[in-house]
């Protein structure tokens, strides 16, 4: 005979409101194995809990069933207030009359009667619940970090300078990522190379971290504290060990006129080549396409300079595997470009502004490149077309964002600002030029943030027209852009000598393919979702992976560092207990019934089903049984439902109960 | 036996305009689709598809009268055939709104007394040209190549947009007049102002607008080298062709651009007889053009 508590909660008025909560408590007062019922008008609050706990003691309760809100609410907050109290905490359950019941019906008849149905169904459970005790596994204390951008670079130092191992994976031969290629910064104008490229000697110098660059994720298995990852690194045709950096190889190398993607294609670079001058590491890759060697098998111009012999063009893709306990993702962005998109593709191109074939017509991050000193020009902005300085520059923002026809309506957040920024840069370099802005709004919620946009207005003298461009055309030298100013309700056209687009910032090309690898959800866009908006914004739903920087969401450099250094936060709190502890909800097999047929191992999303072999003292194989690793079972019961024989239960969740849940209604 | 490909046949929506001020768009349209051999069978009873004063006055009206002529439709076998591009736009956005707005649609159907089905499609004569008769078998029918004509193909306001709506092509950067003109023989330009606005309705109430927005069209198809414009709706027409003279005069400027209906140069190069195409009717004379290039 059990002696079980209900405990009905108020939730203020949102649950009494429709549901009659004395009611509910009466009535489960009623029910066959419960010993005491009550209501309250916030069980979680302290009181609340304290009555709980009293409850339990004085009535001697060996089962808790708190109607009230979502398990995923409170039920660690329960579990933890009837534990103080030494009752096991899984013989208390949550009988969720909020989220399920009160918010959605209106009726206070109805929404009475199906509360107290519900109450009952937990009774019944919870009088069949068992003692459970959480499971323990071992923590290896050494993350991954994927991306090498300012986000994973301040994410890989944190976790490193803490003493725990890190190792840090970029997909490009430098890291660095896009705040390498940015001239200055909003809203300081400090060089951006200036204050990242430190950062970057130090992830090369750490002890702590082991840096793989021009590699990517293969696979990636495990779980929480105990992931096995599996990374290639793709042959450079350099050995890193020989290689002292000194460039003559590069220098040597006659094919040179291969566009340097770095430079957003303005300028060329060769077939061996360091992307930038501040890369790291310093050494050299060849890109076998575009290598005469690799081509046509003549050349070896770059073998026979090397003083050390560290050119190697039989290297292969390596393969190697990292043991680790957590993974902080941070893969940034991409911009959007404007070209033609494939038929029938949910994101649309800009055909109205040329669909990015008027070479005058360039995005942002190649308006970075223009203004920033070691760019193709040496700083100094000339146009694309004929390397003029131009006079009249006009910069359009929400290229792609909050454009719903187009298939982006979010805001990609930084454009407001570094549009700004790029206007105060061209009066720099451009005393005689004038900058034009078409905006929608200027969204500049930052410290120091408006007040950097107002100086790009008053000082700068910057016009910003309020609307939006509808056209784009080449009229001789000049593109023509055809506008509404929306302030005054007329039409503008401007000859402009260039144009800048604040294009949408986009999440990396392949990043739902990475989601996939590391079981991470990500929304429509491939933005990767955090566990909760507010709560949990830099943790994944998947224990033990972690997000930080614009892979996330749009993010300017302050946030992304911000993310980075909370990520490793989280990282490093995983990392302060020598055991982790999980939830014992877990499938168990019975191997008396088990017939091994497998069928669970086929179906378990997870691999946590094993095949074990039942030997008798002398060592004679008796039948081969399912066994569950309990460390990496994620308890979601797709094995109890396959099992033929049932003889696969998960903990807490068996057929006795939902059978008995089921009878009870 | 050999199934034959299926004999093309159109339930045709001419409007207004084409029985009236575009006449010759009409009679080409009739002719080209006799000699290409698809069928073109007229409404019966249709109405005015409310035009521009229908739905800046009263949405339903608007909804109404293109539900109505959707319904009489129906009683002619095939898909809906529209050549004007302001029809086609009217019963496009009428068939997307009822789509997607089940209260609408109860309140036309009690206003037009009938069950509205929005399952018919409606297709401009570009798309039954460029893809159900096809670019090959349209190259294949030609007798009189349009060979060195060039030809600055002009979209207008309606044609593509708003986006989602008429679905005829890219929205900003169409290419299927170009195409279709492109597949007997003749030569487009690449231009600036092929899918900017003529100045549309404003040519009777302020035809300032109109003198200034169609004389930039003429003005960018003649610096891209056009012979000629080709359009598909007869207020576009309008405004290029029978304003062309006074903005020559206000502007000071000599374009002398003859605006053919899409229809005629089709039929001009499908071998359908100059005397049938309606080309007497173009205030801007096109024969001497056509003569220089050897195509009359």
């Amino acid at each position: 005979m059990s002696r079980i508590g209900v405990f009905v909660c108020h939730c203020g008025e949102n649950i009494s409101r429709t549901v009659d909560v004395e009611r509910v408590a009466e009535a489960a007062r009623g029910l066959f194995g419960v010993a005491y019922a009550t209501d309250y008008k916030y069980m979680c609050s302290d009181p609340g809990q304290t009555l709980l706990k009293k409850a339990v003691v004085e009535h001697n309760l060996d089962g808790v069933v708190v109607a009230a809100c979502s398990p995923r609410m409170h039920e660690k907050t329960f579990r933890k207030a009837v534990q103080s109290v030494g009752l096991n905490p899984y013989l208390c359950e949550m009988a969720n009359i909020r989220e399920h019941c009160s918010w959605v019906h209106e009726d206070r008849e109805e929404a009475t009667a199906k509360a107290i149905d519900i109450a009952t169904m937990l009774v019944e459970r919870v009088r069949r619940n068992k003692q459970l005790a959480p499971i323990t596994v071992p923590v290896t204390k050494r993350a991954l970090v994927i991306g090498g951008g300012i986000a994973g670079i301040q994410a890989a130092l944190d976790i490193a300078d803490c003493g725990h191992q890190v190792v840090l994976v970029e997909r490009e031969p430098s890291i660095g990522g896009h705040m390498a290629q940015l001239s200055e910064t909003f809203p300081t104008l400090d060089c951006s190379q200036c204050i990242l490229t430190p950062k970057m000697v130090d992830v090369a110098n750490h002890p702590n971290i082991t840096l793989h660059t021009y590699s990517e994720i293969e696979q990636v298995d495990g779980y929480i504290g105990n992931f096995a990852v599996k990374i290639r690194k793709k042959a450079r045709s350099v050995d890193m060990s020989k290689c002292t950096g000194c460039g003559v190889c590069v220098s040597k190398c006659p094919q040179k006129k291969i566009p340097n993607a770095f430079d957003r294609n303005l300028g060329t670079r060769s077939a061996i080549y360091v992307p930038f001058p501040q890369a790291v590491p310093n050494t050299p890759v060849i890109d076998r396409e575009n290598c005469t060697w690799f081509q046509s098998g003549k050349c070896g111009v770059c073998a026979k300079v090397c003083g050390p012999g560290a050119i190697d063009y039989t290297q292969q893709d390596e393969f190697i595997v990292e043991s680790v306990g957590a993974i902080i993702v941070a893969t940034g962005f991409k911009l959007y470009d404007i070209s033609e998109k494939p038929k029938g593709s949910p994101i649309k191109g800009y055909g109205e502004f040329g669909h990015g074939k008027i070479p005058d017509v360039i995005d942002g991050l190649t308006f970075e490149r223009l203004a920033s000193a070691s760019g193709p020009t040496g700083g100094k902005i000339l146009r694309p077309s004929d390397g003029k300085e131009p006079k009249a520059v006009v910069f359009i923002q929400c290229v792609g964002s909050r454009a719903r026809e187009k298939g982006i309506s979010y805001c990609s957040k930084i454009c407001c600002m570094y549009t700004a920024k790029h206007t105060m840069l061209y009066k720099h370099k451009v005393h005689d030029g004038q900058a034009y802005v078409f905006f929608m709004d200027a969204r500049t919620p930052g410290k120091g943030y408006d007040e950097f946009w107002r100086r790009s207005i008053e000082q700068e003298e910057a016009v910003y027209i309020r609307g939006m461009v509808s056209r784009l055309y080449q009229k001789g030298d000049k593109v023509v852009v055809m506008g509404s100013d929306i302030a005054v309700g007329i039409q503008v056209e401007i000859e402009a000598d260039l144009v800048v687009l604040a294009t949408a910032v986009q999440p990396r090309e392949g990043a739902d393919l990475l989601a996939q690898k590391l079981g991470i959800s990500y929304d429509q866009y491939h933005f990767y979702s955090e566990a909760h908006a507010k709560l949990r914004p830099v943790e994944c739903a998947t224990a033990g992976i972690y997000l930080a920087g614009a892979c996330q969401g749009p993010k300017d450099i302050p946030d992304s560092v911000s993310q980075a250094s909370a990520a490793a936060a989280k990282v490093l709190t995983l990392f302060s207990k020598e055991q982790l502890e999980r939830e014992p909800i877990v499938a168990t097999v019975n191997e008396h019934l088990c017939v091994g047929c497998l069928a669970c191992k086929k179906v378990c999303p997870y691999g946590a089903v094993e095949e074990k072999e039942l030997r008798d003292r002398q060592g004679n194989l008796l039948k081969t049984v399912a066994w569950v690793n309990p460390g990496v079972c994620a308890g979601c019961g797709t094995c109890q439902a396959t099992c033929p024989s049932k003889s696969v239960e998960l903990d807490g969740y068996t057929d006795e109960q939902i059978i008995a849940q089921i009878e009870a209604l | 036996m050999t199934p034959g490909k299926p004999v093309l046949s159109y339930s045709y929506y001419p409007g207004c305009s084409l029985h009236a001020s575009a006449k010759e768009y009409d009679e080409s349209t009739r002719e080209l689709f006799r000699v290409l051999k698809i069928g073109l069978k007229e409404v019966p009873d249709w109405c005015c598809c409310g035009a521009t004063p229908a739905h800046n006055v009263d949405e339903l009206l608007s909804l109404a009268l293109c539900a109505k002529n959707l319904v009489l439709a129906e009683q002619v076998e095939g898909d809906v055939a529209v050549a004007c591009a302001s029809c086609f736009s009217r019963l496009k956005t009428a068939q997307h709104r009822l789509g997607e707005d089940e209260e609408k649609r109860r309140q036309v159907e009690y206003a037009i007394e009938s069950p509205f089905d929005k399952s018919k499609p409606i297709k401009h004569l570009l798309e039954i040209l460029a893809e159900d008769f096809g670019l090959e078998q349209l190259a294949a029918a030609v007798k009189k190549p349009l060979t060195g004509l060039k030809v600055a193909c002009y979209y207008g306001c309606l044609l593509t947009r708003p986006p989602g709506v008429p679905e005829l092509d890219c929205v900003e950067a169409p290419t299927i007049m170009e195409r279709v003109i492109g597949a007997v023989g003749a030569e487009t330009v690449e231009w600036t102002h092929r899918l900017e606005c003529c100045g549309a309705n404003f040519t009777l109430s302020r035809p300032g607008v109109v003198i200034k927005l169609a004389g930039d069209i003429l003005a960018s198809a003649r610096e891209a080298g056009a012979d000629c414009v080709m359009v598909a709706c007869p207020l576009c027409h309008g405004n290029l062709d029978m304003r062309q003279q006074e903005i020559e005069e206000v502007t000071g400027r000599r374009f002398a651009l003859p605006i053919f209906y899409m229809t005629q140069l089709l039929g001009l190069a499908a071998g359908v007889p100059s005397t049938r195409l309606g080309l007497d009717s173009m205030i801007v004379d096109p024969l001497p053009l056509l003569k220089k290039k050897n195509l009359l």
